[in-house]
């Protein structure tokens, strides 16, 4: 290597191999399948119950929308957020990608305290009526998945502390935000479906 | 990575600094380093078990695979022939098992065994072995993420199996049948399969994505590599879709009451798309890259065609996708159940219809590559393999049409019902009969079979060593034969209304009473001992590869380039 002359042209540079990008992609679309096929279990039982004319979600539970649409809410500030946070390491700024990262981070957390929230107000016994064992494993799932985005922001931001992303090389920020995207998107499907048609 | 004026490694190699960790630069043999360096103590890789355990090398994860999923290929097998001598006597009550549920099990089990834990992980193995040399690449993507993949299969392989007989399995018939614990960890189990087969396919498909040399782009990869790329990508669709019935099914059986997902069989009937059309066809995507491939060597030729052969490959793929015709999308409400029925569908017919056509396209592309090469094939046992796995699949194919034939065919019986009478009535109940058994049978063998012609095709890339010819030939004569006998009773007792499941719920549970429709009773035995025989010859023939790869292991290694040659 010493003996490489000044001037010397360089090799081609090999192009780069978005690795972390594509596993993520792989890895998004798996999560979207998962919910898929819960939510499409969730919408054909509900069309049977409410067809034959009785209620899908017990009379006795208390699904108020308020907590839910303030998660919701809050899930679509985090994009803004994220978006910060990947548009700062794109131009070296290092201090508001981290920030950005512990704000989204933040917004994540506090979706997870309103959905606990919502759990012991409620009032819907996971094993009373189908409608409760599938709103549980839809919500339960998807607090998994936020808890998944979380550790993956938290170890992209720590990374990025110790000065591993720049504007060179993005492909962890924008890998988790691929990933926090489709937590978003899932949250909206779910309050949606569950939570507004009810 | 763009390099700019400002890139702190592109000025170190133009000042001539070197910028790599100490550590990287003594694993290189770099000696220009200070002497001081030398002097670190120096890691080396564990040996032995610890070495197996710990590995990331793929070439070692991929043998890994290949070894388990062969046993395990072996154990299904042996329930497979287990259930045979089951259906050798259908009206004498039980022989083999004490009870209905019993049987329910071994049903289960040898279909999760079969495909999730034997073709799949096999085919997984191939490729997280193979893909890599043929991309030209030092590794897969996420070698790491290889191994725990492999691992987490195993071990919920290992615990699946354990369950299932631990009075366990994918429910029960009847109350009190099935132990609850262990109905949950057969559940659990089958889930950890799930992510490790999700995680390994997502390997693959990552190395396949961003190894690849500069230059060569996805219609470039080998026929294999390509195949593998369309199967990982509808195993990424169907396996959450697995993994969220079991996760309905699991919290369904944790409540007071199960309610719908996880009493009595409903554990099965969840994931039972997962072994029936079309998603079955899905587990057998490689096996068109690798008749591609071997095909082609035998005629000493490069594929012709390529392009057209990728769409094919594709295709078969997209069609294959099955998640969406599971029994618990059809319809509860009675009335609407006969326009509701998913395998009524108009849908569910025109794909079972439209992957036969690719399937006739695939052989197309087969005899237009053997004619342009304009030589006979070298005959080698993975060339018959091949060619009889292809056989075998178009044979699954075949079965499928002919099961959606009465749907598809209803309107001609109403136009002109008594000139094809003895055909119509022929077609008559197919769906619920063990011709779906046979279709299923058919694929996935002939899956297998083109999974150990892979095996003797890519050996010296492999085992480093070639396998023996002769002791091929001896292999494939009862694996194909015996294939073919397991798919072809299983599809003929189909006609004579044998059903596909063959136990009930109630007293007695197997004999007289449940299999009154069935015709020619003793014919159907008579076609039950033949498939019996054929399990056995299918077993034989994977004993009788075992022992070639083990005499080949004791013979001396090739060197490393024989060995690529072998990629």
């Amino acid at each position: 290597m010493a003996d490489i002359a000044v001037g010397t042209p360089l090799a081609a540079p090999l192009p780069r191999q978005r690795t972390l990008l594509v596993g993520t992609v792989f890895g998004t679309a798996a999560s979207l399948m998962y919910f898929a096929a819960l939510l499409a279990v969730y919408l054909r039982e509900r069309s049977d119950a409410l067809s034959d004319g009785g209620e899908w979600i017990p009379s006795s539970a208390n699904i108020q929308l308020a907590p839910p649409t303030v998660a919701a809410w809050t899930m679509l500030m985090s994009v803004v957020t994220m978006q910060w946070a990947v548009y700062s390491i794109a131009r070296d700024d290092r201090t508001h990608a981290i920030m950005a990262t512990a704000l989204t981070t933040l917004f994540g957390m506090s979706v997870v305290v309103t959905t606990s929230f919502q759990y012991t107000d409620m009032g819907l016994v996971a094993d009373e009526s189908i409608a409760a064992t599938l709103i549980y494993v839809i919500s339960g799932s998807h607090l998994a998945m936020i808890g998944i985005g979380l550790v993956f922001l938290l170890l992209m931001a720590f990374r990025a502390l110790a000065g591993q992303y720049s504007s060179r090389q993005t492909d962890g920020f924008v890998a988790a935000s691929i990933y926090w995207y489709a937590v978003v998107f899932v949250y909206v499907v779910i309050w949606t479906a569950i939570f507004v048609l009810k | 990575m763009t390099l700019t004026e400002t890139n702190p490694e592109a000025e170190a190699v133009a000042s001539g600094d070197d910028l790599r960790p100490e550590t990287e630069a003594v694993a290189a043999g770099d000696e220009s380093r200070p002497a001081t360096q030398s002097s670190a103590p120096q890691w080396t890789p564990p040996t032995g078990l610890a070495g197996i355990l710990s590995t990331g090398d793929h070439q070692v994860i991929g043998r890994l695979y290949i070894v388990f999923s062969l046993l395990l290929s072996g154990l299904a097998l042996a329930l497979g022939m287990l259930i045979g001598i089951e259906q050798a006597d259908i009206d004498g009550g039980f022989g083999v098992f004490g009870q209905a549920n019993e049987l329910f099990q071994v049903f289960g089990l040898y279909r999760t065994t079969l495909i999730l834990c034997g073709l799949v992980p096999l085919f997984l193995g191939l490729a997280t072995a193979i893909a890599p040399r043929q991309l030209s690449a030092s590794s897969v993507a996420f070698p790491r993420a290889a191994a725990a993949a492999f691992w987490t299969w195993l071990v919920g392989a290992i615990a699946h199996i354990a369950a299932t007989f631990s009075f366990g399995g994918l429910g029960s018939l009847e109350a009190g049948a099935a132990r609850g614990q262990s109905v949950e960890l057969t559940v659990l189990s089958l889930g950890m399969i799930g992510v490790g087969l999700l995680v390994g396919a997502g390997v693959i498909f990552t190395t396949l994505v961003t190894q690849r040399p500069a230059g060569m782009d996805l219609l470039q990869m080998p026929s294999f590599s390509w195949s593998m790329l369309v199967a990982t990508g509808v195993w990424l669709f169907s396996l959450p879709v697995l993994l969220a019935n079991l996760v309905v099914s699991w919290v369904d059986m944790r409540g007071a009451d199960s309610l719908r997902f996880g009493g009595g069989d409903a554990p099965f009937e969840m994931v039972a798309w997962a072994f029936d059309a079309p998603q079955v066809y899905a587990w057998t995507i490689p096996l068109l890259g690798i008749t591609a491939e071997v095909f082609t060597a035998a005629h000493r030729s490069s594929p012709k065609l390529f392009e057209p052969m990728a769409f094919i490959v594709g295709a078969f793929g997209l069609l294959s996708f099955g998640a969406w015709a599971q029994s618990f999308f059809d319809s509860a409400d009675p009335l609407a159940q006969d326009a509701h029925v998913v395998t009524n569908e108009v849908v569910f017919t025109a794909f079972a219809l439209a992957i036969a056509l690719v399937v006739l396209a695939y052989g197309g592309w087969l005899a237009f590559n053997a004619y342009s090469a304009g030589e006979r094939p070298q005959i080698t046992p993975q060339f018959a393999l091949v060619t009889l796995s292809g056989a075998l699949l178009t044979a699954a194919a075949v079965a499928g049409v002919l099961r959606v034939a009465e749907p598809a065919l209803g309107v001609l019986r109403e136009a002109d019902g008594d000139i094809w009478r003895g055909f119509f009535d022929a077609m008559d109940d197919l769906e619920g009969s063990s011709l779906v058994t046979g279709m299923m049978n058919f694929a996935v063998l002939g899956a297998l079979l083109a999974a150990v012609a892979g095996l003797f095709h890519w050996a010296p890339a492999l085992l480093g060593r070639p396998l023996n010819a002769p002791l091929g030939f001896l292999a494939v004569l009862p694996l194909a034969g015996g294939a073919i006998l397991v798919g072809a009773t299983d599809a003929l007792g189909g006609f004579f209304d044998q059903p596909a499941r063959p136990y009930a719920a109630g007293n007695p549970p197997y004999g007289p009473g449940h299999f009154d429709e069935i015709d020619a009773l003793g014919f159907v035995e008579a076609l039950n001992v033949i498939g019996l025989i054929g399990y056995i010859a299918v077993l034989g023939g994977l004993a009788l590869v075992a022992l070639n790869v083990a005499r080949s292991l004791g013979g001396a290694p090739m060197d490393e380039a024989e060995q690529g040659e072998g990629a």
